[in-house]
């Protein structure tokens, strides 16, 4: 890698590398795949940093693409996990008939989470997931996000009542 | 525990970063610790710190400026924000409020040449409220000649105020120069009391 760009991923990551960090592995719950995911969210930071507008919010853009990133990473191992499911459930059936092969568990439960934020629109996604993964409260939603901490709450509420959530918005 | 949960948590999210940082960069040094005082009586303050103290206490524009400085002098070496820089906060903070003038830090000069070293080291001993000049300075460094590359080692000062080379003036009791700029120099004294025949 040149100089340059080391020079520049440095920067980022000592900026902002430690609070994404934070946010991804609690999102991941796993060490190994949260460094993947920041060194990806860092890749793609360095190809888009000159394209990204003067004045933009780059803490915000870094959370969105790491949000992304991560969430995409929650799904393929969510299909990886269901077809292990399915595996173990074909081959139990096969050795006892009685065994119907659901294995809910705290991890199932929080996959088919993650699959319905995936699809929630942008803005409510990454706000959500920073109520909810970093238990940030509004004002510091906003300031991570861009935008007013009233604004933050909207989306949260939006996203909680799309994915019927228990979570108090207030 | 909750804090021993939070201590889990920010030494795992440390590993991560600084795993990243070796996988990109492909350096795996020790990282250097910083952070940013904004608001003080001399403008904005960057402090940094490896394993053995501090390294770097600069006058600076931005926390942007300061990073690129950093990575400039340590070649991109893993920068890591942190709070863990509070006992050099707090006796910054104690310095600007006229509580104490003196400090009680560690300081790392390690990666100084030794001449900077030992006028560096000579110019800590100078206490507050007190002066010396160039020439005594290189003096007690052990080179009594060499009191313009003294003025020059301190001109260059990575560590500002703690180590206190604003405490050396000119024989003839003007101020001589000062990298974060005279006027600084002028309010440090100033606050610790003293004041140079040129004021």
């Amino acid at each position: 890698m040149p100089d340059r760009a080391a020079h520049r991923i440095a920067v980022l990551l000592a900026k902002h590398g430690e609070e994404l960090a934070r946010h991804v592995r609690r999102m991941v719950r796993d060490d190994d795949a949260a460094q993947d995911i920041l060194q990806d969210t860092m890749i793609r930071a360095h190809g888009a940093l000159a394209r990204l507008p003067a004045g933009a919010n780059t803490r915000a853009w870094l959370y969105r693409i790491a949000t992304n990133v991560s969430l995409n990473h929650l799904r393929s191992r969510s299909r990886e996990r269901a077809a292990l499911r399915r595996h173990a459930a074909e081959r139990d059936a096969a050795a006892d008939p009685q065994v119907d092969g659901q294995l809910p568990s705290d991890d199932g439960e929080r996959e088919t989470l993650w699959l319905s934020v995936a699809r929630l629109p942008e803005r409510q996604r990454l706000a959500l997931t920073l109520r909810i993964v970093d238990e940030l409260d509004y004002e510091e939603i906003a300031s991570r996000l861009g935008g007013t901490a009233a604004g933050a709450r909207a989306n949260v509420y939006q996203a909680t009542k799309k994915l019927r959530l228990g979570v108090d918005p207030r | 525990m909750i804090t021993e949960q939070a201590e889990v948590e920010r030494r795992a999210v440390e590993r991560i970063v600084l795993g990243a940082f070796g996988e990109l960069t492909g350096r795996r040094s020790e990282p250097l610790r910083y952070a940013m005082m904004d608001d003080t009586p001399v403008g904005v303050l960057g402090l940094a710190s490896g394993g053995r103290g501090l390294r770097h206490l600069s006058y600076v524009r931005d926390e942007d400026a300061f990073l690129q400085r950093l990575l400039e002098e340590h070649g991109d070496v893993p920068l890591l924000r942190t709070a863990s820089l509070d006992d050099v906060r707090r006796a910054l903070e104690r310095y600007f409020a006229g509580k104490r003038l003196d400090f009680d830090i560690p300081v790392d000069l390690s990666d100084l040449p030794a001449f900077q070293q030992r006028v560096l080291d000579a110019t800590a001993r100078i206490p507050a409220g007190r002066v010396a000049t160039y020439s005594e300075v290189a003096a007690r460094a052990g080179s009594p000649r060499a009191s313009r590359a003294a003025g020059n080692a301190l001109h260059v000062n990575p560590v500002a105020i703690v180590v206190p080379c604003h405490r050396v003036l000119r024989a003839d009791g003007s101020l001589g120069g000062y990298g974060g700029g005279v006027r600084i120099k002028e309010w440090l004294l100033a606050h610790e009391g003293v004041r140079p025949a040129s004021l």
